[in-house]
């Protein structure tokens, strides 16, 4: 086990930069998920700690130690590539055998058929064993990628999209199978996703990755209430936060609020925010910490309220998601039926948030978050 | 109705007919041009078959013999007094060693320009490039007048030498291709596995190339095989190969167009066989890895 | 291959492997650096080998040597300026050229109108592909024998049947046009079939889907063609016409065979020039001379033919 740090990481394929400044740790034994859109510099980041892509500029250190010119063969981590690279002359039982069989990590044989055997049955692969891997489907091909890396310890375990080829079904169990090794193991892992869900069930912190930088490191719950920027709150949730530009103006009855462009949400500056008159800013909240009441209905304590128009209503099992238009953009909320109540399309409904679960930020798809 | 309904007809006739007439053409053109490419090798088997009398004639009806085929290659005894064997195993020799140096150097180097990205990349590659197309004789001039000097002159390994000038950019051409079409990530697995370089490269990617490897060498064997004016300029006997030997049966004061047309067969038959053995590969070896098949 | 282990493993001596920290050793960056280096000293070394002779060559070019002068004087551009004034040069160049571009515009066509014809897969085509590359793999040199013997005077078979039909006196090589011809043809019947398997790879890998909506659309067989399977075979076939033409530049094995330059020096092209300038009258000087100045033309048009290969294929890319 280690713990792994990036140092101002710095790393371009021709004129293309693929990591602009990548910086984070991840504490020995933790499980670390990395996110971010496709070409936010994930795999670079991940073949960086392994050492198969060297660095512009910035350091690898594990434990604490530069492992700058230590050779992939002898960082000892393992990694399940997007790609599966999986040997394709070689049958599943010899690919996942392959690291025990290494000149680096060689193990009696009659421990790797044990070993390769209690991996292949873990992930559901055991039965395939003898089969080539050109006659794998891409979900079972990802599975032994992924078994490559379990068959043995290492430092660190980086995964790479370990999960995506899966269907929907398979994915949520083995994320569940994911997880229990990985507190049984307790080796350190870098998972890398572009799927939120993933990150914030698995990830016991959060990186979040975009054009070669690291936006906000932080715990699931941290990324989730706290995001750092308006991109970091709109890459996690679904339907996504939907943000109403605005500005700050004075309050007759003292202090300032926010209000946005139609004037039809004011809400309360976050605490302690010192924001100057007249400042663009941009609100928003997740879609479901919000109600929809009827028009006339009085606003809760402690609570903001919208005003607008049902445009669009969408079942989903229990659930539903109405879309609200509101000054030509249209406003998400989500949650069960029973809670939501009857509500039509053409409808005229207030919106309702806790004003404590409004979340401002500064102008532009950049934009920090305002407060605490 | 009817009117439209007959014209509907009368085109489809004539569809039909317009058919049946590029079908005819078809075969027409594919047998013309078939009988062009192929009379010559059909006339030249007769032609070795033929003995001393009916090599003048111009008959397809004779009795057939071997004893061109014999006296070329000095069997029996009706000599025709050209080492023709001997020149057979100098094509041997000299083709294969010149496949096999090329390996050793050019295996590692269409490897590093696949992999690496490395100053002067390029230009090694282009410099390969140009060998395949500078006119021969720029070499050979100079060559004539060093390998007499230094003792390479008429030796297997002056030969080889010079014949690196065709078997080396083929083969480091397109197994470039070969390795850049491997996805890098498998290597990288392996050394991640545990491997080193060397054998991330012998266990995982000289495996997935080996049939590439394999006709790209083939290639490069034919290619030197059928090489005509190195021989001619670099050998005078003793290293000189079966396509400058074929020509020594022509001229003199007796026709030997049998003995002629039985070592032009014989000199064709090997790259002949080895080339119908790689036919799927030939796209991409004859464009220099420029066109996959 | 021993240049790509740099390091060695201490777990492969034997013994439990060590995990973290101790088993990592390390490999400096001016080391890891080197690596592709190592892997193309030896091609590097042979490039040099064969530069070396060629260099060798240049300087030749700027002294009179030859058998009769194994001690030369320098000479300057001396050689060059007898070169491109004298009326030698410019035939061969002259001869070279016109070789060059009937064999390759002959070829070319000739090639892609057996491709079609072979691409319309009747079961006699698929027969007869499998004998295309016949021609092209037999060596040259041997090629022109076999052409010289179906045209020997009076008892070749092409010679009598043709005088069977009074086309005898077009297999007497007795004019610079006759010769011309029967060399070209003998190029064709060789290289022919180099041209018709990229062709014929290239209409194999073309799309469906635009000749089907071609076909939905009712557009006619010469309308598909010229305005589909034309330009989507260019780029295959330049490169083709690119390999045959710098062939045919540098013709040397099928020319010598068939008639050693002649009638007088109908078809002396440069690398048969620089042949009997250096080989056969031992003027080393003046024969390297023709070749550079040929290697200088190679390399020109080469570099042409080159960068408008690129173009086609980035514009059949979309680019």
């Amino acid at each position: 086990m280690a713990s792994v740090e990036l140092r101002g990481i710095a790393k371009s394929f021709g004129r293309t930069t693929a990591l602009a400044d990548v910086s984070f740790t991840v504490a020995d034994g933790s499980f670390f998920c990395l996110l971010g859109p496709s070409g936010a510099g994930k795999t670079t980041t991940l073949k960086t700690i392994a050492g198969l892509a060297e660095p512009d500029q910035g350091t690898v250190l594990f434990d604490g130690v530069d492992v700058g010119d230590v050779e992939p063969t002898h960082r000892n981590v393992a990694m399940c590539f997007e790609s599966y690279a999986l040997y394709p002359q070689h049958n599943v039982r010899d690919n996942l055998a392959s690291p025990l069989r290494s000149p680096r990590h060689r193990r009696p044989e009659a421990e790797v058929v044990k070993r390769v055997t209690e991996v292949a049955t873990t992930l559901g692969i055991d039965h395939l064993l003898d089969r080539k891997v050109g006659a794998l489907s891409n979900g079972q091909r990802q599975r032994v990628a992924l078994g490559r890396v379990l068959v043995r310890p290492a430092d660190a375990y980086l995964l790479d999209e370990p999960l995506t080829h899966l269907d929907a079904k398979l994915r949520a169990s083995m994320r569940a199978e994911l997880k229990l090794i990985a507190r049984q193991d307790g080796t350190t892992t870098v998972y890398v996703t572009h799927d939120y869900v993933e990150a914030l069930s698995l990830g016991e912190r959060i990186g979040v990755l975009n054009e070669g930088r690291v936006i906000q490191v932080g715990t699931p719950q941290e990324i989730w209430e706290q995001p750092a920027t308006v991109f970091v709150a709109q890459a996690f949730g679904k339907p996504r936060m939907v943000l109403l530009p605005g500005a700050v103006v004075d309050d007759p009855a003292g202090g300032r609020f926010f209000r946005d462009v139609s004037g039809s949400l004011r809400a309360p500056l976050p605490e302690g925010a010192d924001v100057a008159v007249g400042t663009q800013l941009q609100a928003g909240f997740r879609p479901r910490d919000a109600r929809v009441l009827g028009p006339d209905a009085a606003v809760p304590d402690g609570h903001v309220a919208v005003r607008g128009r049902v445009a669009v209503t969408e079942l989903i099992g229990a659930q539903i998601e109405v879309s609200v238009e509101v000054d030509g953009t249209l406003l998400a909320v989500v949650g069960d039926r029973a809670r939501l109540g009857q509500v039509a399309e053409g409808d005229r409904v207030t919106v309702v948030v806790p004003a404590g679960r409004v979340l401002m930020f500064e102008h532009g798809p950049e934009g920090a978050r305002i407060g605490p | 109705m009817t009117d439209t309904a007959s014209h509907v007809t009368t085109q489809h006739a004539t569809g039909v007919a317009r058919r049946r007439l590029g079908r005819v053409l078809t075969t027409v053109g594919l047998l013309a041009y078939f009988a062009f490419s192929l009379f010559p090798v059909v006339w030249m088997i007769l032609l070795s078959l033929k003995d001393k009398q009916d090599q003048l004639t111009t008959y397809f009806a004779f009795s057939p013999t071997l004893d061109s085929y014999r006296a070329v290659l000095g069997l029996g005894d009706a000599d025709a007094g050209v080492p023709f064997l001997r020149f057979f195993v100098s094509s041997l020799v000299t083709s294969i060693g010149a496949v096999l140096v090329s390996l050793l150097i050019g295996v590692p180097a269409a490897y590093a320009a696949a992999r690496f990205s490395f100053r002067g990349k390029e230009n090694l590659m282009f410099t390969l490039l140009s060998f395949r197309f500078a006119p021969e004789l720029v070499v050979i001039i100079p060559l004539s007048v060093i390998y007499p000097q230094i003792g390479l002159f008429d030796s297997y390994t002056g030969m080889i030498w010079v014949l690196q000038l065709v078997t080396l950019p083929l083969i480091v051409w397109i197994l470039r291709s070969y390795f850049e079409d491997l996805s890098p990530e498998i290597e990288q697995a392996a050394l991640l596995d545990g491997y080193s370089r060397t054998q991330a490269f012998l266990r995982t990617v000289l495996p997935l190339v080996k049939p590439g490897i394999a006709a790209v060498s083939l290639l490069a064997f034919i290619f030197a095989w059928n090489n005509f004016v190195f021989p001619l300029t670099l050998t005078s006997s003793n290293a000189q190969t079966v396509t400058v030997g074929s020509l020594s049966f022509i001229g003199g004061n007796e026709a030997k167009f049998n003995f002629t047309a039985a070592a032009a067969l014989i000199a064709a038959v090997p790259p002949l066989v080895l080339a119908l053995s790689i036919q799927r590969f030939l796209v991409r070896g004859l464009s220099f890895g420029s066109v996959k098949d | 291959m021993s240049v790509l282990s740099s390091t060695q493993s201490p777990a492969s001596t034997g013994g439990v492997p060590p995990s973290s920290a101790a088993g990592r050793v390390r490999v400096p960056r001016w080391r890891r650096r080197l690596r592709p280096y190592l892997l193309i000293v030896p091609a590097v070394a042979l490039c040099v080998g064969i530069l070396y002779p060629f260099l060798l060559g240049v300087f030749y070019t700027l002294f009179n040597y030859s058998a009769t002068k194994p001690v030369p004087d320098f000479v300057g551009v001396d050689n060059y300026v007898t070169v491109l004034t004298q009326g030698e040069f410019w035939h061969s160049a002259w001869v070279t050229g016109l070789f060059a571009v009937l064999a390759t515009v002959v070829e070319t066509v000739l090639g892609v109108g057996v491709a079609l014809l072979l691409n319309r897969s009747s079961l006699l085509g698929r027969l007869l592909e499998k004998v295309l590359i016949v021609p092209l793999m037999i060596a040259p040199i041997i090629a022109a024998i076999i052409w010289k013997l179906m045209l020997w005077p009076s008892v070749g078979v092409l010679s009598h049947y043709l005088s069977m039909i009074g086309l005898g006196d077009l297999t007497a090589i007795d004019t610079a046009g006759k010769a011309m011809f029967w060399c070209v043809v003998i190029d064709t019947w060789i290289f022919t079939p180099f041209v018709a398997i990229l062709a014929l790879a290239a209409l194999r890998s073309m799309p469906r889907s635009p000749f089907e909506a071609a076909a939905v659309d009712g557009a006619s067989p010469w309308f598909t063609f010229r305005t589909l399977t034309l330009p989507m075979l260019w780029p295959y076939v330049l490169v083709a016409v690119i390999f045959r033409f710098m062939d045919s530049l540098k013709v040397f094995d099928v020319i010598y065979a068939f008639t050693q330059g002649g009638p007088g020096n109908a078809t002396t092209t440069l690398q048969i020039s620089a042949y009997l300038q250096a080989i056969t009258y031992q003027r080393y000087s003046f024969g390297t001379t023709f070749m550079i100045v040929l290697w200088a033309i190679v390399y020109v048009v080469s570099m042409v033919l080159v960068r408008y290969l690129g173009r086609v294929q980035n514009r059949s890319a979309g680019k």
